[in-house]
């Protein structure tokens, strides 16, 4: 349930998300990475589930993750995701462009404000 | 990298789409399965699961258009789905897709075609590189009034002069272009060659495809070498890599071969296909060339290319005054000519005369085109009316206008590009049968072709007509108004004003502009009707024609000439069913006369008259009788007229009316050249009716024929030394029988006398006249055509406009017969109707005929632009085709019954 604390995702910060919890934990299916995602952010992160599947037609799109079909433990029929090669890189670099980006919002809003 | 996979992708997607939707589904499927699961086991009732999970999940729907939106490019999608539903719904109307379709290939494929001749005769950049630094140097010479000097032409001594003392020229060439015997390689035949000074090639800039080009030092030196065409070497020597060093005989002697240019160089760039020169020789003017008559027949051309940073004007004054100073140095009996220098573009001089015609005929193609247009316009209307309510409903079940505008115009795009893909297939077809049957006076007619800007123009004009037709319905159907259209019902509607009105304006414009393009066409049919009346002052039944050229190293001497001519004319003369044979430098109808200057005895010219031009025939034999031309007064030449006898001339009707107006021209004299010129007086001993030496649509000239054998004698100090006459000539042969079926007896004689003469141009005197009525019959034949297709297209949109309009009033009509109306008073108000659509058509077309006049006025031979019977017959014409065409649907309104219709609702 959205709560007073609940974040809005940036704009983008999805695409990391997403590479970034298949990479730690290998292939997983949309419910699954949907679960993960509540699971980190603490119920903060206001999010439908169905809000995901945009971003994993796009990172499909861009070769990063690739899906197959599979069978869960329940012995349901599910898409599994799988990061690639293209992906581990790209998540590289995306690590890194967040990094500086958070670095510099962080700089800014450590400084004094100006009497 | 990756954007490029994805833009694919996204395209691809929007064809693969169920596929991708059937796992999209399975997908969410799966998840909120899980997502049930998840709840049922934290003790949820399933109810209550179901209901948790699908809230967890958010819109399923939403994330389904949110994935579409994602994987492929909608907006494409949205067209795509446009496309298909345009093509379901054009498929359940085949009649009207391929009315609409057909007409727009008309329009388009004709537009095409003519606008590949446009392109490839004026727009096209001269094959040369920087064409636009080519120019033509030439004289025009004072009071000469010459008909065929529209393009500038130069003596050889203006060539050595202009070549040696402009300063304003890069490079800078003479050229003339002459019929040669070509032997030493196959049989002998008459080619196409062009003398040229080594300067042209230079200017011209074109790298030889073998071998090399001559020097112009090579040409001073006067080497005997030859430079090939592309299609003489493939044809005479079947694309021999190791031709270059080969002799070949030209007039019998010899030449070496040292080049062959590329497939595409053409110089000059003359009209029509035939005399395109197949081989260039060096000009190696000779002595005899600066002397007497040579120094003043203006027969050769001069090509240059500017200096950098030289314009057109500043070359003209530069060989201005080198032209002054020509004319300073002239020999005393050339004193009186006056000569300025003028420089043209290359690419003007060339397409300068053309450009009327290819003008002409892209209007006149457009006018079809924009008619197709119309009646593709008021067909969609009529389509975007019918289906008011269908349009009304989706209006009111929330459909966008733009939704609405969008597929208007895929609809019309559709049928426009797929016209256009017709129309093209069609232009390609005319082109290939076509272009043997342009007319010999257009220039560069073998670039004439479909290529890229050729179909991009095709394209661009699909999607032009598609655009422009698919809007006039397209907002009609947006301005559907919703309400009204609902709350008719089931009546049939009667369709708003604005409407009406907007098809009938289209079939007002449709109608003016056909009238206008038919009384073109009805001009053009009369002109070339009285071109047919023309008397041609010959008579060219039974008369077979050909041309022969001696070559000087086998007749050196007069006697030797002579001898062959004697020769000639006697065996021809006994061969069976013969009646009359001669020889005469030139062909009537054949058009290559020219024109010479006389001085007539006692004749003092009008001030400002000009020199005293006519055309002078040399004639051996008795080619009067051959032609069939009458003698008017006085008598023909005879076998005592020769060279050691008295002087004598015969005059055409033109020349005597001209110069001894209402008196007997027998005895009266004249003389070759100026005033100022020493040459011995011709006495004139007959008169003859004026010849058409041109096409019959030409002007008649003064014309002048002399005894061959006293040419020499008579051009007194113009005559150089050894002038040699009689060299070549045109045979006429008048038979009892058919003329084709002498020709093989004529080649047999000539073959016995000398077997190494070629023939040239062999052909009746019909074939001859038909050749020079050519070009006039193509003009009249196409704009014709082009004429008849605009007039059934409107009468089509007429017709069209009409039978709808009836089929909304049916009701209308019902009533009023219901409450007495006869039948023919239905029939009349249906009529009247499509009359006074037609009446305001013609009304504006004939205003449009005047305006076209302007355009036509060259084109006309004898006829007035404003000729009342050909405007009041096409006007009439149109008018009943008109009402034809509403009478169909009249006829229909009148047979209904009315009982039905009006239960029929």
């Amino acid at each position: 349930m959205p709560s007073k604390e609940s974040i809005q995702l940036l704009q983008g910060t999805l695409d990391l998300i997403v590479l970034r919890t298949l990479a730690t934990m290998g292939p997983q299916h949309a419910y699954q990475i949907a679960t993960r995602l509540q699971q980190i952010s603490d119920r903060l992160l206001n999010l439908n589930q169905g809000t995901l599947y945009p971003a994993l037609v796009r990172l499909e799109q861009y070769g990063w993750i690739k899906g197959t079909w599979g069978r869960t433990e329940s012995n349901r029929e599910a898409k599994y995701y799988a990061i690639t090669r293209a992906g581990q890189k790209a998540l590289g670099e995306e690590t890194q462009a967040w990094r500086r980006m958070s670095a510099l919002v962080e700089r800014l809003l450590l400084e004094e404000p100006q009497p | 990298m990756k954007h490029l996979r994805r833009i694919f992708l996204r395209f691809y997607l929007l064809f693969a789409n169920s596929k991708v939707e059937a796992d999209l589904a399975r997908e969410i499927g799966t998840h909120l399965a899980l997502l049930e699961d998840e709840y049922l086991r934290r003790g949820m009732t399933p109810e209550e699961a179901r209901r948790a999970a699908r809230l967890a999940y958010g819109g399923v729907e939403q994330a389904k258009q949110l994935h579409r939106d994602e994987r492929a490019f909608q907006e494409l999608g949205q067209i795509l789905q446009d496309t298909r539903y345009t093509l379901r719904q054009l498929c359940r109307s085949p009649g009207f897709a391929l009315t609409a379709i057909l007409m727009l290939a008309l329009g388009i494929g004709g537009t095409t075609a003519i606008f590949s001749i446009v392109e490839g005769v004026l727009l096209r950049p001269l094959p040369f590189p920087d064409p636009d630094r080519l120019v033509v140097l030439g004289d025009v010479l004072e009071g000469s009034h010459c008909v065929s000097c529209a393009q500038s032409s130069v003596t050889a001594p203006d060539i050595r002069n202009y070549m040696r003392d402009t300063q304003t020229f890069s490079h800078l060439g003479g050229y003339r272009q002459r019929l040669f015997e070509l032997s030493g390689t196959g049989s002998p035949a008459a080619v196409n060659a062009t003398r040229m000074s080594g300067e042209v090639f230079a200017a011209l800039g074109v790298p030889p495809l073998l071998g090399r080009t001559f020097t112009q030092q090579e040409d001073e030196e006067q080497q005997q070498v030859a430079v090939l065409s592309y299609g003489m070497w493939r044809s005479r020597f079947h694309g021999d890599p190791n031709v270059l060093g080969s002799k070949i005989l030209l007039y019998r002697k010899p030449y070496t071969v040292i080049g062959v240019m590329p497939r595409d160089f053409e110089f000059p760039l003359n009209p029509g296909h035939v005399n395109q020169s197949e081989l260039w020789l060096p000009l190696s003017l000779q002595p005899e060339e600066f002397m007497a008559g040579s120094a003043a027949s203006w027969n050769s051309r001069m090509v240059g290319r500017l200096k950098p940073g030289i314009t057109a004007e500043q070359a003209q004054s530069d060989a201005e005054r080198v032209a002054r100073e020509t004319m300073r140095d002239s020999p005393a009996y050339m004193r009186s000519f006056r000569i300025h220098a003028v420089v043209t573009p290359l690419q003007e001089d060339t397409v300068a005369q053309a450009r009327p015609l290819v003008r002409t005929l892209f209007f006149a193609v457009i006018v079809v085109l924009l008619i197709a247009c119309a009646n593709l316009a008021g067909l969609l209307l009529v389509r975007a009316i019918r289906r008011r309510r269908e349009i009304a409903m989706r209006l009111a079940l929330g459909a966008r206008a733009a939704t609405l505008l969008r597929q208007a115009i895929v609809e019309s795009m559709i049928l426009s590009i797929a016209g256009g893909a017709i129309g093209l297939a069609l232009a390609a077809v005319a082109l290939r049968l076509g272009v043997s049957l342009l007319p010999q006076t257009l220039p560069r007619i073998n670039e004439i072709g479909l290529d890229w800007p050729v179909m991009l123009f095709a394209l661009g004009l699909a999607l032009l007509t598609g655009l422009l037709c698919g809007l006039a319905p397209a907002f009609a159907a947006i301005r559907t108004s919703v309400n009204e259209a609902l709350k008719e019902g089931g009546r049939t509607v009667t369709s708003g004003g604005g409407h009406a009105r907007l098809r009938s304006a289209l079939v007002v414009a449709e109608i003016a502009v056909a009238l206008t393009l038919l009384t073109a066409s009805g001009l053009l049919l009369r002109s070339f009707e009285k071109m047919r009346d023309v008397k041609l002052g010959f008579r060219p039944d039974n008369t077979l024609a050909a041309l022969y050229v001696l070559p000087q190293q086998q007749y050196r001497t007069q006697s030797a000439i002579d001898e062959f001519t004697k020769t000639l004319l006697n065996d021809l003369g006994q061969l069976p069913g013969v009646e009359a044979v001669g020889v005469t430098s030139f062909l009537p109808a054949a058009g290559n006369s020219w024109g010479i200057s006389f001085t007539i005895e006692g004749y003092v010219p009008p001030k400002g008259a000009g020199l005293n031009m006519a055309a002078m025939s040399l004639l051996e034999g008795n080619p009067f009788e051959a032609l069939g031309i009458r003698v008017l007064r006085g008598r023909i030449f005879t076998q005592s007229d020769n060279a050691g006898s008295q002087l004598v001339a015969v005059v055409n009707r033109k020349m005597a009316e001209r110069y001894w107006p209402g008196q007997d021209p027998i005895g009266k004299r004249l003389r070759r050249g100026l005033p100022e010129t020493s040459t011995p007086w011709m006495t004139v001993v007959g008169e003859v009716d004026d010849v058409k030496l041109g096409s019959p649509d030409a002007e008649t000239i003064p014309q002048v024929y002399q005894p061959v054998t006293q040419t020499v004698a008579s051009e007194g100090v113009f005559a150089s030394v050894g002038e040699l006459s009689a060299t070549n000539g045109w045979i006429v042969l008048r038979s009892r029988m058919a003329p084709e079926q002498m020709e093989d007896t004529l080649r047999a004689t000539v073959r016995k006398i000398d077997p190494q003469l070629p023939l040239y141009q062999l052909q009746t005197m019909e074939q001859a006249i038909s050749k020079s009525e050519a070009p006039r019959r193509f003009n009249t034949v196409l704009i014709s055509s082009l004429a008849i297709a605009a007039v059934l297209l409107s009468v089509l949109g007429i017709y069209g406009v009409i039978a709808f309009s009836v089929a909304l009033r049916e009701q209308e009509m019902a009533v009023r017969m219901a409450l007495g109306c006869q039948r023919f008073g239905v029939i009349l108000l249906i009529l009247s109707s499509g009359a006074s659509l037609a009446a305001v058509g013609c009304g504006l077309g004939l205003l449009g005929a005047v305006a076209a006049s302007r355009l036509l006025r060259s084109f006309l031979f004898d006829v007035s632009p404003f000729d009342p019977s050909v405007l009041t017959l096409s006007a009439v014409a149109m008018l009943l085709l008109a009402l034809a065409a509403s009478a169909l649907p009249a006829r229909r309104a009148s047979s209904m019954d009315p009982m039905r219709a009006l239960r029929g609702e």
